[in-house]
């Protein structure tokens, strides 16, 4: 890998990593603009709901085991934004063709 | 904005699921022609960067009104940021990516809201940034109104569709009329949109700066596009 594309994971990955796992712990807790709606609506009770969804480890972005606290908003940062760039870099490896000067680029 | 579980209607959140799958295969078939040495990392950096940002819920009002609690905050949606700095295709490729794994791992929307919340936040807003991409090729103050003001119109598009598909589900009670749901809506989105606003003027800017290279891609910066751009 050249330089550029190293220095583009570095500074991405550090500035992603600095937001989402230290910024977002100051992060507002009240609802969102959706949850909020539907509350004042009163439009917030689950009516489709048939089956209960599936429990996940990182629920509400904390790990139930280290508590409410700052690690655990931490480790749901890292391991999410991990999770994405590694999917995303090898979505992009399938898909890539051979590289092409010619290829123009489709805006 | 993230709908969660069991508010969208099986014939709804179908529908959704159907528009959404259709748009993403169009967009993988597209990213392979798109994806140069340069942009991959670019679009895994900036998938993270939303998800990210994300988890940063900004507060949007705070206090009482009446001894009611009004507390209300947002976070940013980042499509129309990756329209413009990944193009369309990667673009909903990546807001997908981390859409679906925010569904499967920290259950921020529900499972069978994802074709609706990746038509929401990736399909509706990464097409609107596609379309205004070109502006950058030379940056004017008219690449940063039309940047400021798209994407805030993008999370009210979002908005509005959100409280649709809740009506056509008939979550919504009978006593809320459509319009004051979409009022209600809108108007705080329209807050959150002005956020929006801000940040995606201010990332496209900085990325720009960095990463001209790999967000314009080679050949819209070879002369001879230049001359007609």
């Amino acid at each position: 890998m050249n330089a550029y594309n190293r220095n583009t994971l570095i500074v991405g990955v550090a500035v992603a990593l600095l937001i989402g796992g230290i910024v977002s712990y100051f992060a507002s807790g009240d609802p969102d603009g959706l949850e909020k709606t539907q509350e004042t609506l009163g439009a917030d009770k689950p009516v489709h709901r048939s089956v209960e969804p599936p429990p996940s480890l990182f629920e509400g972005y904390s790990l139930k085991w280290l508590g409410e606290g700052f690690w655990s908003n931490a480790v749901a940062g890292v391991v999410g934004i991990l999770l994405v760039l590694g999917v995303l870099l090898l979505v992009a490896r399938i898909l890539k063709r051979r590289p092409s000067q010619q290829d123009s680029e489709k805006v | 904005m993230h709908i969660a579980s069991g508010f969208l209607s099986p014939p709804v959140w179908g529908t959704m699921a159907a528009v959404s799958g259709a748009a993403l295969a169009a967009s993988l078939a597209a990213a392979g022609r798109q994806l140069d040495d340069r942009k991959v990392p670019l679009m895994g950096v900036m998938g993270a960067f939303v998800f990210a940002a994300q988890m940063v819920n900004f507060p949007i009002l705070s206090g009482f009104l009446s001894g009611v609690p009004i507390g209300t905050s947002g976070h940013l949606g980042g499509g129309f940021l990756l329209g413009i700095l990944l193009g369309p295709s990667l673009g909903i490729v990546a807001m997908a990516s981390v859409l679906v794994i925010q569904a499967l791992v920290f259950q921020d929307g529900g499972i069978e809201a994802l074709g609706a919340n990746i038509f929401v936040m990736g399909v509706l807003p990464c097409l609107l940034g596609g379309a205004v991409r070109r502006l950058w090729l030379k940056p004017s103050w008219l690449s940063y109104t039309v940047t400021f003001t798209g994407a805030a119109a993008g999370v009210l598009a979002g908005a509005t569709l959100v409280i649709l598909l809740l009506k056509w589900s008939a979550t919504l009670p009978q006593t809320v009329s459509l319009l004051q749901a979409l009022v209600l809506m809108d108007s705080i989105h329209l807050l959150i949109g002005l956020v929006e606003g801000a940040i995606t003027v201010g990332v496209v800017r900085f990325v720009l700066e960095a990463r001209r290279e790999a967000v314009l891609g080679v050949a819209l910066l070879s002369p001879s596009v230049e001359v007609r751009a």
